[in-house]
């Protein structure tokens, strides 16, 4: 059996040949590693970097701390809880709205509310931190 | 026929109308805002004019500013497409006194429709078959109470300047009646500056059919069939097709539809391109909803089965040409399907994606019709609706127009921003669906049942080799491949909570 060939045909694309099969996957650049799309299936691909790897987890999770951070850049509606607040997994924390839609934010997780950062009428970019929960 | 017209609207429909205006070798003119400046729809018009930043408020919803730039541009008509202000009887109005044509319904026939009580009071006037509900707004949550009592429940509790389902409340029992009222008052003051509710008896499961009607100022109307649109999200179309799989094995439905269509439009002294929208029960009853005074989203499904151009017809007859085509000329041939692409992320909850589109890769061959208003390297902006195409395909049958919706779907992709393309590969293999058993909770339902894609094991594989080689120009070593997230279950329940 011959080694699969892997051709780049466009930039961030990549013609497959393996074992007399045709494949076509397209390769996105991810927070923590790639995305590959083949046939319009998503598999996310881990990179292992021991640098980048401490640092993106440092800034997710420190000690029973999760970042909430915005799904899709939008404006910040509504905030429903305030700091200090206990919040149940699943709990709306704002609404965010973009393209016309509101849509609410939920805690990833119970705990305590220890510090919201979003603010009413403002607008946040798609990955910056909206509250803290521990 | 007009010399030039301003199109004020924006992405696929403004690209869409510019389409038929070109053919007709009519000069376009486009209006954007500052988000707007290099999007599809003002690189393809010849002439294009800046009404405002980027908030619809003060750019495409701007009445003075639209005017202004039909004046300085010297257009003979406007085509509102559709959304924005193609439902704004003071739109049309400011039209008619300038001069200018707008390219639908009179101001007054609107208005008419714009009140959804009134619009169910002509339904009754003209004998179309309305659900049993109050004839005006309630005066409040006790007039709703007095209705329950004599219908029975579930009730829905709708608002009076409504739609997209804003303002609208499912009441299962006289307990739930209070909040309910409430809640929906609120919705609808927010929503429409108008709290007024009014209510029906509530259909459970209904399909949602529409009907096509055209009409000419001479006094002609016809009607173009059917359009199935009971896939929906949130109170959106999402999906829809020609003919409804209901309609085309009823013997008479289509035309007892129309005809009822047809008499409700007469009744408003309707003019230009229109649709009639009802709820169908299970045993095939059909009642009048609500009538939408535009060009519809979904139209390109009639024009591919009646081999019409809307558009084109909707120009003509506001130029003042009367109809030349008539009722019996009018035929249904083959089966279409069409789904409506959006930038949202139907693995994250359907949360908008806006951004920049790295790559669009768009499907075409036999069948395909697709009515985009994007292109690779603009970046979509948060400031409008996440619609970024329109798919639609034909083909002679049901089956084989799922089958080559399947094969179209598998050949879009559309990188940098994340698309519901794969929430509506995974709808087609739907058994429900595929038997045509659609009704407006589909979707919904759906979302609970559904099992996430298994991708074929192989692709995993190679997946991981693409990284690997993929990396291997950059510094990062790649390791572990994780297969497709499957996250549909916890939509389902996340959906069914609203």
């Amino acid at each position: 059996m011959n080694p699969p060939q892997i051709e780049l045909v466009e930039p961030g694309v990549y013609s497959v040949l393996a074992d007399g099969r045709s494949y076509e996957a397209r390769v996105e650049q991810a927070e923590s590693g790639v995305v590959v799309f083949i046939d319009g299936y998503r598999f996310e691909i881990e990179v292992r970097d021991p640098r980048r790897w401490s640092r993106q987890t440092g800034a997710r999770e420190i000690a029973g701390r999760l970042n909430v951070v915005a799904p899709m850049p939008g404006k910040i509606v509504r905030l429903l809880v305030t700091e200090g607040e206990t919040v149940a997994a699943g709990q709306g924390l704002l609404v965010v709205e973009a393209m016309k839609m509101q849509n609410e934010v939920k805690a990833p997780k119970a705990g305590r509310v220890i510090s919201v950062a979003a603010r009413e009428g403002t607008t946040a970019a798609a990955g910056e931190i909206l509250a803290v929960i521990e | 026929m007009f010399r030039k017209v301003l199109i004020a609207n924006r992405g696929e429909i403004a690209v869409r109308v510019m389409r038929t205006l070109r053919e007709m070798e009519i000069a376009t003119v486009a209006v954007f805002s500052d988000a707007d400046r290099t999007s599809l729809h003002v690189r393809m018009a010849d002439e294009a004019e800046w009404v405002g930043p980027s908030p619809s408020a003060e750019s495409y919803l701007r009445i003075d500013r639209i005017l202004e730039a039909a004046r300085k541009h010297e257009a003979d008509a406007i085509h509102p497409g559709y959304g924005f202000l193609s439902e704004n009887a003071d739109f049309a109005g400011a039209c008619e006194d300038a001069g200018i044509v707008f390219i639908g319904p009179s101001s007054q026939s609107i208005r008419r429709m714009g009140s959804k009580t009134a619009a169910r009071q002509m339904a009754v006037a003209a004998g179309a078959p309305v659900l049993p509900g109050s004839p005006e707004a309630l005066r409040g949550v006790d007039e709703a109470r007095a209705f329950g009592a004599r219908h029975g429940y579930p009730l829905l509790l709708k608002a009076v300047a409504g739609g997209g389902g804003k303002g609208m409340r499912r009441v299962d029992s006289g307990a739930a009646l209070d909040s309910a009222f409430r809640d929906a008052a609120s919705e609808a003051e927010r929503s429409f500056k108008n709290a007024d509710l009014y209510v029906e008896k509530l259909i459970e499961r209904p399909r949602h059919i529409e009907i096509q009607i055209l009409g000419d100022q001479h006094g002609n109307m016809l009607h173009l069939g059917e359009r199935e649109c009971s896939i929906q999200r949130r109170h959106q179309k999402v999906m829809e097709e020609c003919p409804s799989p209901l309609v085309a094995g009823r013997s008479g439905m289509r035309e007892r539809m129309g005809e009822a269509a047809v008499r409700v439009a007469r009744s408003a002294g309707y003019y230009n391109a229109g649709t009639v929208e009802f709820l169908v029960d299970g045993s095939g009853d059909f009642y009048f909803l609500e009538m939408n005074t535009r060009l519809q989203v979904e139209h390109p499904i009639t024009e591919l089965v009646t081999a019409q151009d809307l558009v084109r017809l909707q120009v003509e007859v506001a130029s003042g040409e009367k109809l030349r085509l008539r009722q019996e000329e009018i035929a249904w041939r083959g089966w279409v399907i069409e789904c409506r692409v959006y930038a949202e992320d139907p693995y994250n909850n359907f949360f908008p994606s806006p951004g920049r589109i790295t790559r669009l890769e768009e499907p075409g061959g036999p069948g395909v019709r697709l009515d985009g208003g994007v292109y690779e390297g603009w970046t979509v902006p948060i400031d409008y609706d996440p619609l970024l195409a329109k798919l639609a395909v034909w083909c002679g049958a049901r089956e084989s127009a799922i089958a080559r919706m399947a094969r179209a779907l598998r050949e879009y992709d559309v990188g940098g921003i994340r698309t519901n393309v794969a929430f509506f590969r995974q709808i087609l293999e739907d058994e429900e669906f595929r038997q045509g058993r659609l009704h407006t909770g589909f979707v919904d339902e759906f979302l609970a049942r559904s099992q996430p894609l298994q991708a074929p094991p192989e692709l995993a594989a190679i997946a991981g080799l693409v990284a690997k080689h993929h990396a291997a120009a950059g510094a990062s070593r790649t390791e572990r491949v994780s297969t497709p997230r499957s996250l549909w279950r916890e939509i389902g329940r996340g959906e069914m909570l609203r």
